[in-house]
């Protein structure tokens, strides 16, 4: 006990120093914690309640949706969601959560998790709720693959921890031993779904029982969708929480929420999102939030960070897209996107990774793992690849169908913006990776923009 | 005179991580005639009935390799005949452990003959997974263009005691081999490469992928799909990977003295 205290005190005390200097000190305190306790996850007392959120993607969103949402329930959350989402980040917010006597000062704790750190974190947070949100392809170095990470949790899970799964999810909607309570959500059919697997990065094709290829009541994407078995009966699980009727034009969708049904606020229409929102909704009501209450709350909950950002510049509307490298799976969401557009396009593609380029060499068998084939389609008159990697950019472009007399290749990420045709164009996309957002992203768009001011200005 | 090739891709719907898959699509574009049959995991494989010119088996997960085992291990005998016989195989990254003698995965409770074409076993480590580059030298193309390659791996590989003389894919001259200490990756009898370099390695390096279609079809002058851009990117690959700077400690092989 007097070790946990000393930890305590050491890692406030290390918080107060940092903020001085006026740093966020969230990071930095837990690793300290965690060099003085290394079981301090599991050694310092939890608030009554605690909810881990992890997946792929949307765990940020979901986790923030959560705290904004119990807050204003009048509860007092304790969350790392200034903080970072691995075992430093929960050590330094779950003592955040608790005096310098050790006590709890939060009534419930909504923890952001790493899905690769769960075999550090788990163990210790023992959460009373997990929710998964989904499992698909990731760094191929650090998370290998889906099942891999799945293996990870299911691994450091607690007997007692209940489960909120994706049951459009046939990797994440398997976490878990026979011990784990589980409840399901997933969306209903959409009207852009389809009825078998394509793409590149599809990680469940065939049978988990019989090993024969699944049919689909709905595809969506990578391995997301409801499948069964025409050999064997295996089927998705069925999910008490889903979304339907999604009117993206008005703002609305029904939410089936445990047996009863609920007209609701659509958060954001992205598909991802409607996923994080029944989910957000599922959590609440495992946690015996008034289904009312929940419904109400969503009518206010801030809609997440996009990824994109789009102004109109002289009749050209200019796109960014966040389209982050050395990950296919969500290459190909920002890809899928951009082709969504119906006018006559042109593009500047910056995705190699900073971090590689010159301490390193990428390795680039990630942009196999991404749907490049959207970006095959006449109404994309140029593509101008920058970046070191430029080359396996453009050959990955012409044998996903590029026409290749449309691809340009330059040096400099920046100069891409320069040599972008913009003449005749409706949309001009700028996507660019996670850690050139700044370097390469801002002054992109800024080129571009200035261009097609300058375009106007010599117009007229 | 050239003829059509015929290609078999086994277990396409569990072996099609890390972007091996398109080696074959890619291959298929260096020759559009080219057949390639897409062998599912309740199919009886191609091989076994009549001839191929290549096969080929890409990454897939650790429950992967041990479907892959069950299904092949039929067919051992027939493997062996084949790669006898000078049929092509190409096994890139862990679907080469699949034809060992032995995977042993004490993380996820496991220790299981492999197919056993090769005398070699595979050790997993799920919290040890390495990262690393790897340049070396191939007889097909020779110094001038040596392969360029990526390990990212759970699994160290390593013959078995007693086992004679097992030739590799390629010697490193940068980077590791089958394991931390040896410059020897891979394997390859007659025309059987197994290597557990990762991705589109066909892509990577065409030099090489120009050599292995010439050796399928030798009456045809073998063709680049966008050559171009392929070479260009292997000239800057390999402008890197000649460059000291990006390489690091845990990519040398570790003496055993």
């Amino acid at each position: 006990m007097l070790r946990v205290l000393l930890t305590i005190w050491a890692v406030k005390l290390s918080a107060l120093a940092i903020r001085a200097l006026g740093r966020p000190g969230t990071h930095t305190p837990g690793l300290i914690a965690r060099k003085l306790h290394p079981g301090i996850i599991g050694a310092v007392r939890h608030p009554a309640r605690v909810v881990a959120v992890t997946g792929t993607n949307g765990k940020t969103t979901v986790a923030n949706l959560l705290a904004e949402a119990l807050e204003a329930e009048d509860l007092r959350v304790a969350s790392n969601r200034s903080g970072s989402n691995i075992a430093a980040g929960v050590a330094t917010a779950l003592i955040g959560a608790v005096t310098w006597t050790g006590k709890p000062k939060a009534d419930i704790a909504i923890i952001e998790m790493d899905e690769r750190s769960a075999a550090i974190i788990l163990p210790g947070l023992a959460p009373d709720v997990m929710v998964c949100m989904n499992l698909t392809r990731d760094s191929i170095k650090r998370n290998a693959h889906p099942a891999y990470i799945a293996w990870i949790l299911s691994s450091a899970l607690p007997e007692r921890t209940s489960l909120v799964l994706n049951a459009d999810d046939l990797i994440a909607s398997s976490l878990g031993g026979d011990s784990n309570s589980r409840t399901y959500f997933a969306v209903d059919r959409m009207a852009t779904d389809g009825d078998r697997p394509s793409g590149a990065a599809v990680d469940i094709a065939i049978c988990p029982v019989c090993d024969h290829t699944l049919s689909w009541e709905y595809w969506r994407f990578n391995h997301i969708g409801k499948a069964y078995c025409t050999a064997c009966g295996f089927r998705s699980p069925e999910a008490v929480y889903r979304a339907h009727e999604v009117d993206a034009a008005n703002g609305r969708l029904r939410l089936e929420l445990d047996g009863e049904s609920h007209p609701a606020r659509l958060i954001n229409d992205n598909i991802v999102n409607i996923y994080n929102e029944i989910a957000v909704a599922a959590v609440l009501d495992r946690l015996g939030v008034p289904k009312n209450r929940i419904v109400a709350a969503l009518e206010h909950l801030q809609p997440p960070t996009t990824r994109f950002a789009a102004e109109m510049v002289a009749g050209v509307q200019l796109v960014r897209l966040l389209t982050k490298g050395l990950v296919g799976v969500a290459c190909s969401r920002a890809f899928e996107y951009l082709a969504s557009f119906r006018g006559r396009k042109a593009v500047v593609l910056n995705i190699d990774e900073v971090s590689e380029r010159v301490t390193d060499v990428e390795n680039t068998a990630w942009t196999y793992d991404a749907d490049y084939e959207y970006l095959a389609d006449d109404s994309i008159g140029q593509i101008v690849v920058g970046g070191v990697r430029r080359y396996d950019q453009a050959l990955r472009l012409a044998i996903a169908g590029v026409d290749p007399e449309r691809i340009v290749t330059v040096e400099s990420e920046t100069a891409a913006a320069d040599l972008v045709e913009l003449d005749g164009v409706d949309d001009v996309f700028n996507l660019h990776s996670v850690h050139n957002a700044l370097s390469t992203g801002t002054p992109v768009q800024q080129r571009l923009r200035v261009r097609l001011e300058r375009s106007t200005q010599a117009a007229s | 005179m050239s003829r059509a090739l015929t290609i078999e891709v086994l277990y396409p719907e569990i072996a099609n991580l890390h972007g091996d898959n398109a080696n074959i699509g890619y291959l298929a574009q260096c020759r559009p005639d080219a057949r390639v049959i897409r062998t599912g995991l309740t199919d009886t494989p191609a091989f076994v009935a009549g001839p191929v010119d290549l096969v080929y088996l890409g990454a897939m997960t650790e429950q992967g390799q041990l479907k892959a085992i069950e299904r092949l291990r039929p067919h051992r005998d027939r493997i062996e005949a084949l790669i006898d016989a000078g049929t092509a195989f190409l096994f890139t990254h862990n679907a080469l452990e699949v034809l060992g003698a032995r995977i042993r995965n004490d993380d996820m409770h496991y220790d299981v003959p492999g197919v056993g074409v090769f005398g070699f076993e595979s050790t997993l480590r799920m919290f040890g997974r390495y990262n690393g580059k790897v340049m070396g030298t191939v007889p097909e193309v020779g110094v001038e263009h040596p392969v360029l390659g990526y390990k990212s791996q759970f699994s160290m590989v390593s013959a078995v005691p007693g086992v004679s003389a097992l030739p590799g894919f390629l010697t490193a001259d940068r980077g590791i081999g089958r394991n931390m200490s040896t410059d020897v990756e891979g394997v390859r009898r007659g025309s059987f490469i197994g290597t557990s370099l990762l991705g589109p390695l066909l892509i990577v390096n065409p030099h090489f992928t120009r050599s292995l279609l010439a050796q399928l079809d030798p009456n045809s002058e073998p063709t680049l799909a966008h050559e171009q851009f392929a070479l260009a990117a292997y000239e800057a690959r390999l402008s890197d990977f000649r460059d000291e700077r990006r390489w690091h400690r845990f990519e040398r092989v570790q003496s055993t003295c």
